[in-house]
């Protein structure tokens, strides 16, 4: 196989990871938020059930959940599945599990918030809803930027559990070819890929944590 | 700012919709979605040109084109074969796919190929029979028949007295393992084991001894007779005009066919 | 005119001593009054109270007239619709002890944000009147800075700032001063006594009994949430009548 061949191949993995990445970010990153608040919420129900769901998706596997989310609706409902829907199973379970994660870290910057800074804002009239999006949320995003950046790098890595349910991501393209092959230069080639990738997601992060530094 | 943000989340998410109906179903009418171990040379895997090919996945492609099916390769997870398969995902496996002790987990064609499981070790390790392995670590493919075998009561005397039975995840690990000498022994398919000593004939041995003799079929999910009979019929179809033989000389260099046709053809 | 008024105003806590017991206040436009006490005494709850933090069990408060809360036939206070309450929130403003800025906001926009977003004033007219109360707050130079980078006088100036740019009736303090290096007392001193120069109604909860005769007309001393003497400032601290008046003074005044 040709180099290039092999670069290609792993590049078509590589869209798959980073398709993976970004649409898990784009979905878990709110969801966790709605949980966060479900979590703190006063309604007892609410809270027990968020607990439920934070404790079985930080207490099972991720393989465990992929296989559920993919297979559940045909051995629980019955119902068939079509090869489509293989990629959205990863975005829905990759996304599920990560919002619980996302929905601690969430909820512990919203409870270190100090009380003077909801009772400045109710003093000046604020409605809830302007006092959590104006004042309160953009702070808890500073102090758990940190937090959140470790969870991105190692969603990163757990991108190669995609293939648990036949979505053919990067290091899975990198094993296939290392066995026809016989090389390991795949593996290579995909511990750079991997290195960049991470390299661009902790530039990232590092910019948005410096551009909130503007305050302390 | 705020536009090219929601304009470049729109464009993206297009791309995924896009690509997930590029995605097919496994109905059996218009495609013929062959399920398949990605990491099993030669039957299915990567090719030079970066496409997937294959011994078996030819054959698939032949029997494809002889039912006007298009045909589908779908790399799947080795354990979670019986889960794609089950929940329709994917239409049949057919991956050097041994029929001996699952003969009841699936509808089966006839055997088209014969096969064993055997051992590979280096030359110079100096093992030259089952009784050498004592005290020496065997890696195996999970879920394999390989894995199968040295597990049944018939070995239980011999997988006792190795070191350690190593169960890899895919087979590339087990030889980078072996060749920096971290296993002593891998048991596995023959024709797996042949393509991967190729060239390097000089430093593998295969051991005389034999752990099973088996054949490869097609599985397919248990009641769906119906594709089953389907794809039985092209296999013979294809015997007939010659592709099998073909596909079987590119590959393995003679006539591998077992299927009853052949047998009568040959006589 | 009265601009406030808590009247009968009752509160506990299950797990406080702090409570309130009967207390009735009523404040005049362009007053200074100084609410003195010992730490758990009541008045920090009364402030709290009054500038709608905690609900009162029983009793009522009004606004410049208006109704904020009432009692039921119970006897327990029902408070005025959400709406209600918004409109009579930009009627007072206050000042607390660790000034509660909002540290991702500068200078300006923790001045101005609130007359935007919640009153909903014109941009032009917010604007001139944030630069006119840095002016006088001594700020302008600081208005793009952040809460961080301002010293603690500088901060507490801000708060007052910010209070006061949503044009209130009424201002409360929590403690001005009690955050602050003492020397910076006196910078907190000029600003009320400019303010009440212009006849600024204010409410100050303080425990500094010099601060409190300087700067208010009217000294109300509370214990164990009732209120024991009130009266002209002069008059309070330099002749009290009550017993724990006289006892509370000495201690401070040794």
């Amino acid at each position: 196989m040709r180099f290039s061949v092999m670069l290609s191949k792993l590049g078509e993995g590589m869209v798959t990871s980073v398709l993976i990445f970004t649409l898990t970010l784009l979905f878990s990153l709110p969801l966790g938020l709605i949980v966060a608040l479900a979590r703190m919420s006063k309604n007892g129900l609410l809270r027990s059930f968020t607990r439920i769901y934070i404790s079985v998706m930080r207490g099972t596997p991720l393989m465990l959940q992929l296989l559920v989310v993919y297979f559940g609706p045909y051995y629980l409902l019955g119902i068939p599945l079509s090869s489509g829907y293989r990629f959205w199973a990863v975005i829905i379970a990759f996304s599920v599990n990560y919002a619980a994660y996302f929905a601690e870290i969430y909820r512990g910057g919203i409870e270190s918030m100090p009380a003077g800074q909801y009772e400045a804002a109710r003093v000046l009239g604020y409605s809830e809803t302007q006092i959590f999006l104006k004042i309160i949320l953009p702070q808890v995003i500073k102090r758990i930027i940190p937090s959140i950046t470790n969870e991105v790098i190692t969603l990163i890595k757990d991108t190669s559990l995609a293939f648990s349910i036949a979505v053919t991501e990067m290091f899975t393209v990198a094993k296939a070819i290392a066995s026809s092959e016989k090389t390991m230069v795949s593996y290579a080639a995909a511990g750079v890929f991997y290195y960049v990738f991470n390299f661009i997601v902790a530039f990232v992060m590092e910019t948005i944590e410096k551009k909130l530094n503007y305050y302390r | 700012m705020k536009k090219t943000s929601t304009l470049s989340i729109a464009v993206l998410l297009i791309a995924v919709f896009l690509f997930s109906f590029s995605l097919v179903s496994a109905d059996g009418e218009t495609t013929l979605v062959v399920g398949f171990d990605q990491d099993f040379p030669p039957y299915g895997y990567i090719g030079e040109d970066g496409e997937f090919t294959g011994y078996d996945l030819d054959l698939a492609a032949a029997v494809a084109e002889k039912l006007g099916l298009e045909v589908v390769y779908q790399p799947i997870a080795w354990d979670a074969k019986d889960m794609e398969l089950d929940s329709g995902t994917i239409d049949l496996i057919w991956n050097g796919f041994t029929i001996n002790g699952r003969e009841d987990k699936y509808e089966w064609t006839e055997a088209y190929k014969d096969a064993g499981q055997i051992i590979l070790v280096k030359s110079d390790s100096g093992i030259e029979t089952f009784a050498d392995l004592a005290g020496k670590v065997v890696a195996v493919q999970t879920d394999s028949a390989a894995l199968e075998a040295l597990e049944s009561e018939d070995f239980a005397e011999l997988t006792a007295s190795f070191a350690d039975l190593l169960v890899v995840e895919q087979y590339n690990a087990a030889f980078m393992d072996l060749e920096a000498g971290a296993v002593d022994a891998i048991a596995l398919d023959i024709d797996v084991a042949n393509y991967q000593i190729e060239g390097k004939e000089d430093s593998y041995k295969i051991l005389d001894e034999w752990i099973q003799e088996e054949q490869y079929g097609v599985g397919f999910k248990l009641g769906n007779t119906e594709l089953r009979d389907k794809v039985q019929a092209a296999l013979e179809e294809i015997v007939a005009d010659g592709t099998f033989a073909e596909i079987s000389e590119e590959w393995f260099g003679y006539d591998s066919c077992v299927l009853s046709v052949c047998q009568s053809a040959g006589e | 005119m009265e601009i406030f008024s808590i009247r009968s105003a009752r509160k506990t806590f299950d797990n406080s001593l702090d409570v309130l017991q009967d207390i009735s206040i009523s404040i005049s436009r362009g007053e200074v009054v100084a609410i003195i006490g010992p730490s758990g005494s009541g008045k920090s709850t009364l402030l709290r109270c009054a500038t709608l933090l905690e609900t009162l069990d029983s009793g009522e408060l009004y606004f410049s007239g208006e109704r904020a809360a009432w009692n039921n036939e119970n006897g327990e206070t029902v408070y005025a619709g959400a709406q209600k309450l918004r409109e009579i929130k930009s009627k007072f403003g206050l000042v607390f002890q660790n000034f509660n800025l909002f540290p991702h906001y500068s200078v300006l926009k923790n001045i101005t944000d609130a007359p935007l977003s919640v009153q909903k004033r014109e941009k032009d007219e917010v604007m001139r009147t944030a630069r006119s109360l840095m002016d006088k707050m001594g700020l302008t130079e600081k208005a793009d800075a952040y809460p961080f980078q301002l010293s603690g006088g500088q901060q507490q100036r801000v708060s007052i700032a910010r209070a006061l740019a949503m044009n209130p009736d009424i201002l409360f303090f929590d403690e001005p001063t009690s955050a602050l290096d003492p020397e910076l007392t006196g910078e907190i001193l000029r600003v009320i006594r400019a303010l009440a120069a212009e006849h600024m109604t204010m409410v100050i909860v303080t425990h500094e009994i010099e601060f409190a005769r300087n700067v208010a007309d009217r000294i109300i001393f509370i214990a164990d949430g009732v209120i024991v003497e009130e009266g002209p400032a002069e008059a309070l601290v330099s002749n009290p009548q009550n017993e724990r008046t006289r006892t509370f003074l000495n201690h401070f005044q040794r």
